[in-house]
């Protein structure tokens, strides 16, 4: 189990493939056979998993992105990504010192 | 377990070059989508089997065609493989310029020089053996042509009435010939309910295109060469019948699992994605839900035609 913090930096395993479409995205990985749609929420939260931006500043650029609940949008991102890494879509970088 | 050490003695003595020693002199143009296919090198046993087997598709190996040449292979240099309740996957060993294949009796590569070219090693030269053989290794030739041609080899069925064709996706299991059947029995025809092409036309509509690698049902060598394609399908099984629209994203999903080969070669992903979400934009996906006695046809054939984009 990966635990995901908003100072957690993650990036996308370098077998992984995903095209968007549509607002949904496709994702492949070369070690597993299955193929994923994810919705528009984890389109963009690949697209922002460059292992530079921590999972904290994802949420502050989807917070600009999406209208709704804050918080509910920061636990939504964070349950997604320790999914994602789960999944073998991501993987840690670097953790940061917690402010 | 490393590439080929399934169904190979010395997987590490694997032929480095497209290489060997051949059959025998005859030769066969096969005249399949993305083809015609050339083997060369065959004995004269192998090239009756290939006629038997695909009949009018054979012609004269003359003109240009994708070339493929057989080798000989020991029989010794294979593995015994008790084949009972066994699934048979050819495993790939992809690179950036070639890929190499291992599987039951065949050694193959192919390779882009940068024309797609490939060999096949192989000790079986009677139809038998033989032509499983052989037609394993076109499944896989046509996969690679034609993600070439930019369209694609499908693990589907395809049923069409003469005018339009339906595609229909699931894994192993999920009832395409099932499916097939109940078109059939409807008054459609089977295209494959194995293996089909997509192609795209000039215009840029998506075609379905027979291929001769059938599963029980189809059409080896009659029926339609080509139908435009009305909808892309991903079956499944119920008493409630009915469509539900898919969207491109999970349409492509399906299509991207149900490419064999090409999928899991990671220096043709790209390729193969972008053909796949050319084909996701291009024709209207659903979820079809259908019973075994149930009206599967009517459904298909109630899906309208798409309004062109003005």
């Amino acid at each position: 189990m990966i635990a995901i913090t908003p100072a957690t930096v993650l990036r996308r395993r370098s077998d992984v493939r995903y095209r968007r479409i549509e607002g949904e995205a496709v994702v492949l990985r070369q070690s597993a056979a299955e193929v994923l749609v994810l919705n528009e929420v984890g389109a963009s939260v690949l697209d922002l998993a460059d292992g530079e931006r921590s999972v904290g500043e994802w949420i502050d650029t989807l917070r600009e992105e999406y209208e709704g609940d804050s918080a509910t949008l920061a636990r939504d991102v964070l349950a997604f990504a320790s999914e994602l890494a789960e999944a073998g879509l991501l993987e840690p970088v670097a953790a940061r010192n917690e402010p | 377990m490393s590439f080929g050490g399934g169904f190979l003695h010395h997987p590490d003595l694997f032929p480095a070059r497209r290489a060997g020693e051949p059959w025998g002199d005859r030769a066969v143009a096969l005249d399949v989508a993305g083809g015609p296919y050339l083997l060369s090198g065959l004995a004269a046993t192998q090239e009756e089997a290939l006629r038997h087997r695909f009949g009018a598709l054979c012609g004269p190996a003359e003109g240009g065609g994708t070339v493929s040449q057989v080798f000989r292979a020991p029989a010794g240099d294979f593995r015994p493989i008790d084949t009972r309740g066994w699934e048979y996957t050819l495993d790939l060993d992809p690179t950036p310029d070639a890929l190499r294949v291992a599987g039951l009796h065949l050694m193959a590569r192919l390779s882009w020089t940068p024309a797609l070219a490939g060999a096949l090693w192989t000790p079986e030269t009677a139809g038998e053996e033989w032509t499983p053989v052989c037609e394993n290794y076109l499944r896989l030739l046509t996969a690679y042509r034609l993600l070439e041609l930019r369209g694609a080899l499908l693990h589907s069925a395809g049923v069409t009435d003469g005018e339009a064709a339906w595609l229909l996706l699931g894994r192993s299991g999920a009832g395409k010939t099932t499916a097939s059947r109940l078109c059939l029995a409807g008054g459609g025809t089977v295209l494959s309910d194995d293996l089909n092409a997509v192609l795209f036309a000039d215009g840029g509509a998506a075609r379905l295109r027979k291929l001769p690698f059938t599963g029980d049902l189809g059409e080896r060598a009659g029926g339609p060469e080509s139908v435009p394609l009305r909808a892309v399908l991903r079956l499944a099984q119920g008493t409630e019948e009915g469509l539900r629209p898919l969207s491109p994203a999970a349409a492509l999903a399906s299509l991207v699992a149900a490419a064999p080969f090409v999928n899991r070669d990671p220096f043709r992903r790209e390729a193969l994605l972008a053909v796949l979400e050319r084909l996701a934009r291009a024709v209207p996906a659903w979820e079809v839900t259908f019973a075994r006695e149930g009206r599967l046809w009517a459904i298909l054939r109630s899906i309208s035609i798409p309004r062109a984009d003005p």
